[in-house]
């Protein structure tokens, strides 16, 4: 008797439990955009991602010996271009031109970036300034002195500590 | 709790039912359908539970009105058994078999996160179908809570060789194994149903396929350990229809583990991917319906019965659904597929993979080749051991040669001088691990070549690992100890398996250490002596010391004791068993089994067992083996799981920095380079 | 209480047992004693004979199967499974045809005019049975040969998308993105 009664609520609750979101249905925001956190960055498929990571890649794999100098270069000019045009493609939401770009040619790797204060540098390649210590093309979004990514409503910056100019 | 029980299986049917129904219908769409799938994963699970444990209730209760708990236990078995009792019938190891899955049908929904969400409702209705499938057996072929007419007053007690530690855990790890194919397969269906068929669902499986490689992995080792002590024929693999089994959809994902590499990187192979986890699937659905069905002759059949009906129409059914969905889709698979040389990692994994599933295909052929002999020539015939090894071991060596090969070529393009720096260092282990077997006097071809070549994949290996750690130390100027737990925390997936490879070598060499076994038989009169020359050089004196018998719990035991002397030298003693089990009333059940008697050491095992007596004295029979390298064997499975789970292990990976919005869907245009 | 009917019971089997073996087997009770309860030893082993050792009638026996339905062969199944009564006689079978000056393959022979195919562990190869050992091999070698045909169709496509330039031309960039993809590549290293 006993498991007859047990085996009705597992039945009945089962049932309910079961048809619970369709006799209330959830609302649409619940659980949707519960977003990217716990994956593995390594899962990112996106081309942005598989083109950094194949950057990463090639660049251990020359360093292991794998590379040759030449099909380096090579391969590094060709993942470079699919970064770049994948990253246009994600932050210029407006411009979809996202194939042939026309800004002026820069040679790779590193070329020079101006300080604010002290103008152009000397040194090819600089990432620092020589003179004040900031660092270099920074851009709104990142920290003036090492460059780490900020939360939008972030006051110092998490990794160094430097104050974020407002 | 019988009926409990029985009434929780309706339960679980009725919800599987809904959830198929509603996951495929709810689909992309209906919102509330899709919860109400996921909901019926979890409804799944509690419901399977209940029946769980009311079959486990009554086994410890020693309720013998059901046949399941007559048939299988007894009063005196020991408590640890009346646990695993629970799998060592057919109807039971169904009930674990649904209930398994639908844990890890509720696992994927709780834990699949982010951008493959899409993929959850169809996934909830895959599962649950397939739950349901086995859940329909039970209730109308192969009822665990079925009752007896009559009470009996004892049960049958479990089958002596199913007594045994072994046997506790190997089933249900391969059973995991088994069963959580049914994830990756489901996300294959979804992907396809869904037409989301960029690679986003190839990282929502990988991980799952490599859980499910890790269990079948573990299963399988636990299952040649269980061989090698309990069945006492000295070996671990027999070519036996069921262990074949299990090697196919273990095949089939070691294949796709290394093909998904392709994809993920260079978006190629899209359609032979999802097929490999079809027919991954498929495979171990084809091995269930082996091992139930009782259509191939073997050790490990379960009693015959109308289930293999029920598991070949699921079989074709389930395989033309899905291939029929696969055939469908295939336009939206086309992938510009390029490769910039013939000489690259790509290539090699190609012909891993050519190899991986050639041996699986052999092993399938096979095992069904009675079957395809009998119905077209009428003539019966068996296919055995020999047949097996004579068409795997090349194979064997070739794929093991492969993974020494493959990791030294570089993605995309190999250069000729690179090849020559890559190659030099494990050649030369290889050939000088070949120059000492010479040296040492090995002559056996098969031994010869495994253990070189297993040298070569070693020299691969620890070269990696030596210049991954120090491109490390340069690049970040980390110390070298340091570089290298660096190296492995930081690419898991690469060098950890790297250390499978290193498992594999073990395994090999181990295998190869099996053409060296020696055996003798003796009859032996307490105090005489029986002398052995193993190939390690050394000869073993086994000494006769005297015959014991005694009650235990469930079983009359007759033991011999015997002493055991290295080139003279006193190295321990060895005790091996006849067991007679009896029920309650001391009554014999089962036959008698044997109980060998193992002393374990890193070069080789010394293997005893008690053959039986002569006229009913103390002067005895026994067979006297001498496995070598059967330790490593062991050793190689640790290493293979340690391995895993370094892969497996969540993080690790490089932090990259969260884009704006990070678009799904794959692009990485090869040629976009004008 | 179950425990003395058992033993009463045991002691009745032993002794039943005993009194009519003693008759036959007084030598060996001489040297070896007699065990409390035989029965639980499984089944009586006669001694082992220099046959039994026999490197060649064992290399027979390992390519015969056993007709017990275990799936193994005659040596692997009397040295396994004391319990199978098919196998000593077997093993007799094929001691008496060795010992009437047969040759290994003689005996084999003999087993399969007596038994038919089923009675070797790999059908011999001949007939259909070629299909057996020769399908995966020549499975695989089509399969490599398609796969190696994929390949070069494959290589060739990227050859004629003119890849080979020795020297790419430098990706045209703006500084700004340039150092945007360097600092992404750095939080790679992390």
């Amino acid at each position: 008797m006993l498991e007859l009664i047990l085996g009705i609520a597992l039945a009945a609750s089962a049932t309910y439990f079961v048809l619970l979101p369709i006799l209330r249905p959830p609302l649409e925001s619940a659980g949707a955009l519960s977003g990217d956190q716990g994956e593995d960055p390594g899962d990112d498929m996106s081309p942005r991602a598989v083109a950094l990571r194949a950057l990463k890649e090639i660049e251990f794999d020359r360093a292991t010996g794998k590379l040759s100098d030449s099909d380096y270069e090579q391969l590094k000019a060709k993942y470079t271009q699919e970064a770049l045009v994948a990253m246009r493609g994600e932050s210029g939401h407006g411009k979809r031109d996202t194939g042939h770009v026309t800004a002026p040619a820069v040679t790779f790797p590193v070329s020079r970036f101006p300080c604010p204060e002290h103008g152009d540098r000397p040194e090819p390649g600089a990432l620092f300034c020589s003179e004040c210590g900031r660092r270099l093309g920074t851009a709104p979004g990142y920290c003036a002195r090492c460059g780490t990514a900020l939360a939008d409503d972030a006051r110092y910056c998490n990794r160094c500590g430097a104050r974020v100019a407002a | 709790m019988p009926l409990l029980g029985h009434l929780s299986l309706w339960v679980a049917f009725l919800v599987g039912l809904w959830g198929g129904i509603t996951g495929f219908a709810g689909g992309a769409h209906r919102r509330d359908l899709q919860q109400s799938a996921r909901h019926a994963t979890f409804a799944l699970f509690g419901a399977l539970l209940v029946a769980v444990i009311s079959l486990e209730i009554a086994i410890f209760r020693h309720d013998f009105s059901l046949e399941y708990v007559a048939a299988y236990t007894s009063r005196n078995l020991p408590t640890f058994y009346l646990w695993s009792a629970l799998y060592a019938g057919q109807k039971g190891s169904l009930l674990f078999w649904a209930t398994v899955l639908s844990l890890f049908a509720m696992l994927v929904q709780l834990m699949t996160s982010g951008r493959h969400r899409v993929y959850l409702p169809y996934v909830a209705a895959v599962t649950c179908a397939v739950a349901t499938f086995f859940i329909t057996v039970m209730l109308f072929a192969a009822n665990p809570f079925e009752r007896l007419a009559f009470v009996p007053l004892d049960g049958r007690g479990m089958n002596p060789q199913l007594q045994n530690p072994g046997m506790v855990f190997h089933p249900p790890m391969l059973y995991l194994g088994y069963i959580s194919i049914t994830i990756p397969f489901a996300f294959a269906i979804a992907a396809l149903l869904s037409k989301r068929l960029d690679s986003d669902w190839l990282v929502a499986i990988r991980k799952w396929t490599l859980v499910s490689w890790l269990f079948l992995s573990i299963g399988l080792i636990l299952g040649m350990w269980w061989a090698y002590v309990e069945l006492g024929w000295g070996g671990y693999w027999a070519w036996d229809p069921v262990e074949n089994a299990a090697l196919l959809p273990w095949l089939v994902m070691t294949a796709f583990l290394h093909s998904v590499m392709i994809q993920e990187k260079r978006g190629m192979l899209k359609k032979w991917n999802l097929a490999l986890i079809i027919g991954a699937w498929l495979l171990s659905i084809f091995g269930t319906f082996i091992t139930r069905s009782g259509v191939i002759a073997s050790v490990h059949s379960f009693t015959q019965s109308s289930v293999g009906y029920f598991f070949l129409a699921f079989l074709v059914l389930a395989a033309a659904l899905s291939f029929a969905l696969y055939a469908s889709r295939l336009p939206l698979l086309e992938a510009e597929a390029t490769l910039e040389s013939m000489v690259s990692r790509e290539a090699s994994f190609l012909f891993n993979n050519l190899l991986l599933i050639g041996i699986a295909f052999s092993v399938l052929w096979g095992t069904l080749f009675p079957i395809l002999s009998e119905a077209i020539k009428g003539t019966k015939i068996t296919v055995g051991p020999p047949f097996f090894n004579q068409v795997n071991v090349p194979l064997g060596l070739a794929l093991l040669a492969m993974t020494g090969i493959g990791p030294l070529i570089a993605w995309r393009r190999a250069s000729i001088p690179n090849l020559k720096r890559q190659f030099a260092v494990p050649l030369t282990s290889g050939v000088f691990v070949l120059l000492i077997l010479l040296v040492a006097g090995v002559r056996d071809v098969g031994a010869l070549m495994a253990v070189s070549i297993g040298g070569f994949v070693f020299g691969t290996v620890a070269q990696e690992f030596a210049r991954g750690a120090r491109a490390r130390h340069r690049q970040y100027g980390e110390p070298t100890p340091y570089a290298f737990v660096q190296l492995l925390a930081r690419n898991r997936r690469r060098y950890g398996g790297y250390i499978v490879h290193v498992a594999i070598v073990l395994l090999f060499v181990a295998f190869a250490g099996m053409a060296f076994k020696t055996e003798t038989e003796a009859t032996l009169r307490p105090g005489e002596s029986a002398e052995l020359k193993g190939r390690d050089g050394h000869v073993y004196t086994f000494t006769h010391l005297g015959i014991s018998q005694y009650n235990a719990l469930n079983r009359q035991v007759t033991a011999a004791l015997i002493d055991v002397r290295r080139d003279g030298k006193a190295i321990g003693r060895l005790r091996t068993e006849k067991r007679q089990h009896v029920d309650a009333l001391g009554n014999p059940t089962f036959e008698p089994s044997t109980e060998v008697g193992i002393m374990s050491g890193l070069r080789v095992d010394l293997y005893v067992v008690l053959a039986g007596l002569v006229n009913g004295t103390e002067q005895a029979v026994f067979r006297f083996t001498i496995n070598p390298l059967v330790w490593w064997v062991w050793f190689g499975g640790f290493v293979l799981v340690i391995g895993g789970l370094i892969v497996l292990w969540p993080g690790g990976a490089p932090v990259a920095v969260k884009g704006p919005s990070s678009q799904a869907g794959y692009a990485v245009k090869l040629e976009a380079e004008r | 209480m179950t425990d003395g009917t058992r033993r009463e019971f045991l002691i009745a089997v032993g002794a039943a047992f005993v009194s009519f073996r003693q008759t036959v087997q007084q030598s060996d009770s001489q040297t070896a004693g007699r065990v409390y309860d035989p029965q639980r030893a499984g089944r009586a082993q006669a001694p082992i004979t220099a046959g039994d050792n026999d490197a060649r009638i064992q290399a027979v026996e390992k390519k015969l199967r056993c007709s017990c339905g275990c799936g193994l062969d005659i040596y692997t199944c009397r040295t396994t499974d004391f319990q199978c009564t098919y196998s000593p006689g077997l093993h007799k079978e094929v001691l008496r045809l060795t010992g009437q000056g047969k040759t290994a393959q003689q005996v084999i022979d003999e087993f399969v005019a007596q038994y038919g195919q089923a009675a070797l562990m790999a059908p011999p190869k001949r007939g259909f049975n070629l299909a057996g050992y020769f399908v995966p091999s020549i499975a695989i070698i089509v399969a490599a040969a398609v796969l190696l045909r994929v390949l070069r169709r494959w290589t060739r496509e990227a050859a004629a998308v003119p890849v080979r330039a020795p020297v790419p031309p430098p990706p045209a960039a703006t500084p700004e993105e340039l150092e945007r993809l360097q600092r992404e590549l750095d939080r790679l290293d992390a």
